[in-house]
């Protein structure tokens, strides 16, 4: 980290954060082509690396990348908006090693014990077996403590410096988002109490906190990015807020139609559901908003010039505003509701809308962060494109977007045979499975996950070499 | 034997589709409907596009309806459906007004 | 332009966000308060006393289980009906059966089912839907993974899959050995016909009930 221009430590802690969440990013990409790979041809490290295991470390490493550069997202922005050095920045540098060092033995373990007798050690020292939370019980303690440390140093410092509307939305949503990981953090018999719970974590951090965390960061982008005004960003991100939880809190409702739960979740499902588009419709409008305007008013002065000061960072803003709507708006409702969800439930097209959606409206937007702390570590004042970001960045989404078109058409197979005219059977599972739509889907979907891994790499490289290209304004 | 476990509720195999691109469509056209209103006030198209985004809204409302008639919704489902869709129309209006009195409010 | 608007202020949006995503959150905890009333496990007496239950008690593993339409909610519901031998007995007592869904549930979570398979409809998309696997056609007497095995009852050709699932490939995508010991392939049967008598409001639909010829293929 020589060279650096940033003076803020809170920043390179920011810097540190990126850089390690990038690392898993990769990791995340890898084994889902592990699992990709097992899709079209099964015996690939069957009984080495089976299918289970990938799968458990692309979706980890998902949510470990992305928690990673959240965390990094705010101690980048804490200086900027509460006009102080964060307090408790060397809590906060420990805390990152400690964290780091816990995920690298997780995954070792992961790795090279992969399954444990059934037994409470097994749970404690090796995996959950919870999708997306299978940390093992000591991690689950050793992440409370650090998620602590974290929303303590947010508090502290915005309770010490300026406290900005940002930072407000950011403190009431990062300590509900480290609350809600303790309702996953216990044992029981009851599956349907246990996966009740679940949903809690998963789907309050999905779409709940994590989308207005989200929408705490577009706030901030448009702000540093484009210099729109701050009393119009804040008040759109109050009324983001009002949307988000309104509709996405008991949006919950529509992971309980199945699990045991009373039949009263499908209204309630119903409902939040068929609302839940809504605020993202108005996130994208808002973006574009804002832009058009400030372009408008750049314009009026005779400026031939455009707003923008870190133009691959707002490209991702923008793909973020888009993604988050196709992905987790689009995908999301076309099979939401109960009465079409009973068939298409657990196939191939949550996996098509999993994709879609973590990536729009998240990996978008992390990706933009890292551009803009390139930007700060460099101390350039106008980041332009460069070559490898235009191949990293067309390759990454349209590679996504063809994972999900793939999965898309391998999930109509799906639901029509196995769940519509076989009603969820052994046989019904494989007779889908076996379907010329459904192999190709998958060949197609192996295809994409390639072109988004070479993209990943044009990413990696840029990140490393933007700063010092000779097309910036410095 | 097929005719006795399809029962009325069931979502026949042949209207899947149909649901599938109808849904899809409904965010699709809402989508039009909200950029098409967004882009005349701003004055990036001309006044007579406001129809066209109007016939959107209304293409939406009718995926809507499609979508949810052949998903066979039950009563509240399909209430809710139609405050989704009211719910479309009016956002634009008045995220609009919002941010226009914001503007104002700042820039004046 | 003097006069400012309530709809821009910034103190109101403020306060209708934290009503807003306060009352959400109070509807929220208290349905919680209301579906945890209604989805904690049943025990033996409501079992012998034909209570139904969301999720039966452990006992549940006693009794034969269908999986039939119910005419007033217009969808299937797990039917529990007359004593069934498992394992060779029907008469696990609580202490029993609770001890070994206790294994089958710890089992279904170390052995990681879940990031190949669905259970209850959430998982993996790689394998099968486990959710009412324990009334699978194919299990069955006449069913083609029963004859495989060579046992004679559907829990022992089970247990015996799982133990050596490598050994019984029913598809190239083969379920790999994942070490399970007799005593864990008994704790993951019974879980998983418990399982199959939890109350999933009709999912999945038709289980097993459409034959005939599938178009699409």
């Amino acid at each position: 980290m020589a060279n650096s221009y940033l003076t803020s430590e809170s920043k390179k802690l920011a810097t540190w954060y990126f850089t390690f969440a990038a690392i898993i990013f990769g990791a995340q990409l890898l084994f889902g082509l592990v699992a990709a790979i097992q899709y079209v041809e099964s015996s690939f490290l069957f009984e080495v690396l089976d299918f289970s295991v990938a799968r458990m470390l692309h979706i980890n490493a998902l949510v470990v990348w992305m928690v990673f550069a959240m965390f990094g997202s705010v101690y980048w922005l804490l200086p900027d908006e509460t006009g102080i050095e964060t307090v408790g920045i060397g809590l906060g540098k420990l805390l990152f090693w400690i964290f780091a060092a816990a995920i690298v033995v997780v995954v070792l373990v992961y790795l090279f014990i992969q399954v444990g007798p059934a037994n409470e050690t097994s749970i404690w020292f090796i995996h959950e077996g919870r999708e997306y939370i299978e940390a093992p019980r000591w991690a689950d303690y050793g992440i409370t403590v650090v998620a602590l440390g974290f929303v303590a140093n947010l508090y502290m410092t915005g309770m010490k410096g300026k406290q900005s509307g940002v930072v407000t939305v950011l403190m009431a949503d990062m300590i509900a988002f480290a609350g809600l990981y303790l309702t996953g953090m216990f044992y029981t018999d009851n599956i349907t109490i246990d996966q009740f719970w679940w949903w809690w974590v998963i789907h309050l951090w999905v779409e709940a906190t994590w989308e207005v965390f989200v929408g705490s960061i577009a706030a901030y982008g448009l702000i540093t990015m484009i210099g729109a005004h701050r009393k119009v960003v804040e008040m759109w991100l109050w009324i983001e807020v009002t949307m988000l939880f309104g509709s996405g809190i008991l949006g919950i409702g529509h992971h309980y139609f199945w699990i045991g739960t009373p039949e009263y979740w499908w209204e309630i499902g119903a409902l939040f559901s068929a609302l839940e588009p809504l605020p993202l419709v108005a996130m994208f409008i808002h973006v574009l908003y804002d832009w058009g305007k400030m372009q408008g008013e750049q314009d009026a002065q005779g400026k031939e010039m455009s707003v923008i000061t870190n133009k691959p960072a707002f490209t991702w803003f923008v793909l973020n505003a888009f993604g988050n709507f196709l992905g987790a708006g689009i995908w999301g409702f076309f099979h939401t509701l109960p009465q079409v969800n009973l068939y298409t439930h657990g196939t191939q097209f949550t996996s098509a809308h999993g994709h879609l959606a973590f990536f729009g409206a998240y990996a978008t937007i992390l990706v933009g962060m890292m551009y803009i702390g390139v930007q700060g570590k460099n101390g350039i004042k106008i980041l332009n494109n460069t070559t490898s970001t235009i191949f990293a960045t067309s390759m990454i989404v349209g590679g996504v977007l063809g994972m999900t078109v793939a999965l898309t058409v391998a999930g109509y197979s799906d639901v029509i045979i196995s769940r519509a005219q076989m009603g969820a059977t052994w046989e019904g599972y494989f007779s889908a499975q076996t379907t010329t739509w459904l192999l190709q889907g998958m060949y197609w979907r192996l295809i994409m996950g390639a072109v988004t891994f070479i993209g990943f790499l044009f990413l990696v490289k840029d990140l490393l070499t933007i700063g010092k290209a000779a097309n910036h304004v410095r | 034997m097929v005719q006795d476990v399809l029962v009325a509720q069931d979502i026949l195999v042949d209207d899947f589709l149909t649901i599938f691109v109808s849904s899809t469509l409904v965010l699709v056209f809402g989508g039009f409907y909200v950029g098409i209103y967004t882009a005349v006030k701003v004055n990036m198209l001309k006044k007579w596009y406001m129809p066209l985004g109007y016939l959107f809204w209304a293409l939406t409302a009718y995926c809507l309806y499609l979508m949810g008639s052949l998903m066979h919704v039950n009563d509240f489902t399909a209430k809710a459906l139609i405050v989704a869709a009211i719910g479309l129309l009016l956002i634009p209006h008045a995220v609009y007004y919002m941010q226009d009195r914001v503007h104002e409010d700042n820039e004046h | 332009m003097a006069k400012k608007s309530v709809w821009s202020d910034n103190r109101f949006w403020q306060r209708t966000a934290a009503w807003i995503t306060g009352f959400a959150s109070v509807l929220l905890i208290w349905l919680t308060f209301d579906t945890s009333g209604q989805i904690v496990m049943g025990n033996d007496a409501d079992l012998q006393n034909g209570v139904t239950k969301r999720v039966p008690g452990p006992t549940v593993i006693n009794y034969k289980i269908t999986y039939e339409m119910d005419a007033k909610r217009k969808h299937e519901v797990p039917v529990i009906g007359e004593k069934e031998m498992f394992f060779g007995k029907d008469d696990w007592n609580e202490e029993e059966a609770a001890a070994l869904l206790h294994l089958g549930k710890l089992a279904s979570q170390t052995k990681n089912c879940m990031n190949c398979h669905t259970l209850l409809g959430n998982g993996a998309y790689y394998a099968p839907d486990l959710t009412k696997a324990w009334l699978d056609p194919a299990w069955q007497e006449t069913g083609p993974m029963q004859a495989m095995t060579g046992k004679s009852t559907k829990e022992e050709a089970m247990a015996e899959f799982l133990q050596n699932p490598s050994k019984y490939p029913t598809h190239a995508r083969m379920m790999p050995n994942l070490g399970i010991t007799a005593d864990e392939a008994k704790g993951l049967v019974a879980f998983l016909k418990h399982m199959s008598s939890i109350d999933t409001n009709g999912f999945p639909r038709n289980f097993g009930k459409i034959q005939g010829a599938v178009n699409g293929k």
